[in-house]
């Protein structure tokens, strides 16, 4: 276990290394000149040419690379071309909005998912297992800026029920937790539905019901236990779709997270806030896959981790 | 386990903490809520060329002259000027007793420092374009008096002087080198934070030398999604939605809690067409594609009927646009005839290249081009990838066998020079202009010149009349429209005024409690 977790940890600077190399590349592989979207289309060409200097990126490519990482190993992502702000500071104020959308998702996902998904099991091919089934089924497939615009315009703007855009309380959550949360949720009721499916015709449930357990404590002590790895692994995996969807989801909200800073640094092509964003987006999707194994094998003590 | 779920759920409640937003405000403070369609660039006025900044800082600035809601220059920072015979030297008397935000004052020197900024080519600030080439040199002469020489005569410099980077900056602000994030001028409103993700914020500045703003504060959010934009001002997160997407201007018009403000626009859309490339080298095949452009229809379905087919290079504004019966009524017999003239009968094929929000342009053109047998096959392109192909010079164009470029320009309508000029002078070929299909007469570049050192009026409309007279008939672009300025605006705000290209003036409006 503890070899394990040490090569997985020292793996995991070779992983950020290569995916920042695939991540600076592909970005200046995009065409599109940040100099001349920052002087201006009525710019003169020599205007162009000093905001490229000033911007840095009449450099040799090989040697943006090598000063970026030098920088970024001493936490120095570099300065915004779009607001001149340092990118690490910006993403910091940034990332705690994206994290805890990220966390009320899950947990939506997994206070909904799971009962659900454990009621869809229990009551197997009947009406209840039927209705979750088709839920699960339309919140996979339904596209997420869909449902948060159908949601904004149905509670925000009909009802006047819940703030419409932006971050301030607690109520500013709901939405956008709907929005982002509605697919982990219809994954994690149908993987709950399956994986309590197959504990609950085992041998060990036969013999908890034989020695007189009452069903509540069966679901919830033997078969929900058995059945949550499953769950884990999608939690863990499932991390890089929320990331993703965030993009999406904050765009719509006015969620002051690094989703939104992603979309509009794309739109100046601000290389280094894209550089400081999506390697902060892998950094976290690598550290949560590797806490889901963790958690996966604390679950399990048959799972030996070597 | 326990202790790390605990621990998990410690860091949870922390996130969450950290991640609500407080605004910073007082109890009863009246705060006006503007959501624009982009978020701004910079707070350095000088630093951007975006409208949606502009719109931003300016509540914060004040320029030498300002422009009214009348729509003419009004004396600002500077009370009354005179200029030089020759048109080169301009004399300014500035106001007394200005402070900026920071405490400094403000006098001739300055606002030379200010100026210099501009001049200064290592700074290479992104707004410092159209003012540069002017400024010769600019100082104090004493501390009230400032003086400006030009490198030419240019009778439309106190229009360039109302400009948003044309304002004068705090000079300790701007040596501290904070601009970019920190705005300090000497408007009525004083910064107090720019949230990147979220919102500037300013407030009132209470040692204004001039008349006070009504609101407390004005905040300035911002979301590119258009239905987004229409629910705000619904719910009311807005009290002011700049633009309004044109397809929800007529439910707003029927909302009695909701207002639509409307203005002249300045944005003339266009189809540039590449003049090197056969057979748009021919004069009557541009005029054909002109002659096959149903201009009504396309206002009519694409901007919901609010904006006019365009007649002419310059937007429908006075006094320079030039009245007339359209060059180019719709007439498809016509357009065929020109193409038989030009020895292409059966049509051709021509690629376009046009950003993601206006591709549904490219798609109704396409529909009304192949009724004359001209094929257009549409690049769909996402923004920086269309400023690439967009700006090409002439041998890049041709190895991506680029035919046209949809594109909008907007210049305000106060100065016809900022509209012709970057788009049709020979000296602005694309990448050094907007000349985007590289179109060259040296008659129009003789008489843009000209008519750019006149000062007289008459003279000068004159001038741009037959400027607009050659365009039309070279069609070196197709022209299409030119948009209204819409603006939503909730029922109890009042004193919201429009300036034509998208520019909005919130400072003196006023809002009722209910």
């Amino acid at each position: 276990m503890k070899t394990y977790i040490a090569r997985k940890l020292l793996a995991l600077p070779l992983i950020v290394l290569g995916v920042s190399l695939l991540v600076f590349l592909a970005i200046r592989m995009l065409p599109g000149d940040p100099a001349r979207m920052m002087a201006g289309p009525e710019a003169p060409e020599a205007a162009v040419e000093a905001m490229r200097v000033r911007l840095g990126l009449g450099q040799p490519l090989f040697m943006q690379y090598f000063g970026f990482v030098v920088h970024a190993i001493q936490g120095d992502f570099g300065i915004s071309i779009r607001s001149n702000l340092p990118v690490a500071s910006e993403i910091a104020n940034r990332f705690p909005y994206t994290f805890a959308l990220a966390l009320t998702s899950y947990a939506m996902a997994i206070l909904i998912g799971v009962p659900a998904g454990m009621a869809a099991a229990v009551f197997r091919n009947r009406w209840p297992d039927q209705i979750v089934m088709l839920l699960a089924i339309a919140g996979a497939s339904v596209a997420n800026f869909w449902l948060a615009l159908m949601a904004m315009n149905y509670f925000a703007v009909e009802l006047h029920w819940l703030p419409l855009l932006g971050a301030g309380s607690w109520k500013h959550y709901i939405l956008p937790t709907i929005a982002l949360g509605t697919l982990p949720t219809a994954l994690i009721a149908r993987m709950t539905r399956s994986s309590m499916i197959e504990v609950l015709s085992q041998d060990f449930i036969r013999t908890a019901r034989a020695k007189g357990l009452g069903s509540f404590a069966i679901y919830r002590k033997h078969a929900l236990r058995n059945a949550l790895i499953p769950i884990v692994t999608i939690v863990g995996l499932n991390f890089g779709s929320i990331m993703g969807g965030a993009v999406v989801t904050e765009s719509v909200f006015n969620w002051p997270g690094i989703g939104r800073l992603l979309v509009d640094s794309v739109r100046y092509r601000d290389y280094p806030m894209i550089e400081g964003v999506t390697l902060l987006a892998v950094v976290s999707v690598v550290v949560v896959n590797f806490l889901a194994e963790m958690a996966i094998a604390a679950i399990n003590p048959r799972i030996r981790l070597t | 386990m326990a202790v790390h779920v605990k621990a998990l759920r410690g860091v949870a409640l922390l996130c969450l903490a950290a991640a609500s937003v407080a605004v910073p405000g007082y109890a009863g403070a009246t705060t006006l809520t503007i959501l624009q369609s982009e978020p701004p660039r910079s707070m350095d006025p000088a630093d951007q060329g975006a409208t949606f900044t502009g719109n931003v800082l300016m509540p914060m600035y004040e320029g030498l002259v300002t422009r009214g809601e009348d729509l003419k220059l009004h004396p600002g920072l500077a009370t009354k000027w005179t200029v030089s015979d020759d048109g080169l030297t301009w004399t300014f008397d500035l106001r007394e007793g200005v402070k900026f935000h920071d405490g400094s004052d403000f006098n001739a020197e300055s606002a030379a420092k200010s100026f210099h900024r501009l001049m200064d080519e290592k700074l290479g600030l992104a707004g410092a374009g159209r003012l540069r080439p002017l400024l010769k040199t600019v100082e104090a002469a004493d501390p009230k008096t400032l003086k400006i020489e030009l490198t030419r005569n240019y009778p439309a410099f106190l229009d360039l002087l109302a400009s948003p980077q044309a304002m004068i900056v705090s000079p300790s602000e701007a040596e501290k080198g904070d601009l970019n994030r920190v705005a300090s001028g000497t408007g009525p409103f004083k910064f107090v934070e720019w949230s990147s993700g979220d919102h500037v914020l300013e407030e009132v500045n209470p040692d204004y030398w001039g008349e006070k703003p009504s609101v407390d504060q004005l905040k300035w959010t911002w979301s590119a999604e258009q239905s987004v934009m229409n629910m705000a001002l619904q719910t009311g997160d807005a009290d002011i939605v700049n633009p309004l997407p044109p397809v929800f201007a007529a439910s707003i018009e029927n909302n009695p809690d909701l207002k639509l403000v409307t203005g002249n626009g300045s944005a003339v859309f266009w189809v540039a067409l590449n003049v090197q490339q056969k057979p748009l080298d021919k004069v009557e095949v541009r005029q054909a594609l002109n002659y096959a452009t149903d201009r009504d229809a396309l206002v009519k379905a694409l901007l919901h009927g609010y904006g006019t087919p365009a007649d002419s290079p310059l937007a429908p504004i006075p006094p320079y646009h030039l009245d007339g019966p359209q060059p180019y009524p719709y007439d498809i017999d016509k357009a065929k005839a020109l193409l038989e003239k030009a020895g292409v009968p059966d049509g051709f094929t021509m690629s376009v290249a046009v950003q993601e929000p206006e591709a549904n342009i490219a798609e109704a053109l396409q529909g009304m081009w192949a009724k004359i047998g001209v094929k257009l096959d549409i690049r769909r392109l996402e923004s920086g990838v269309w400023t690439k192909a967009a700006f090409n010079d002439p041998e890049a164009k041709k190895a991506d066998n680029l035919g046209s470029v949809v594109a909008s320009w907007s210049s305000g309508g106060f100065n016809p020079d900022q509209q012709l000029r970057p788009l049709y002078d020979t000296s602005s070929w694309a990448p050094s202009g907007a000349n985007l299909g590289f179109y060259s007469s040296k008659e129009l570049d003789d008489l843009l010149d000209t008519a750019a050192s006149t000062a007289e009026p008459a003279k000068r409309k004159e001038l741009y009349d037959q400027a607009q007279k050659i365009v039309n008939t070279d069609a070196p672009m197709v022209l299409l429209y030119v948009t209204k300025d819409l603006v939503g605006v909730k029922k109890g705000v009042d004193g919201v005024w429009l300036i034509p290209g998208g520019d909005i003036r919130a400072t003196y409006a006023t809002k009722s409690s209910n």
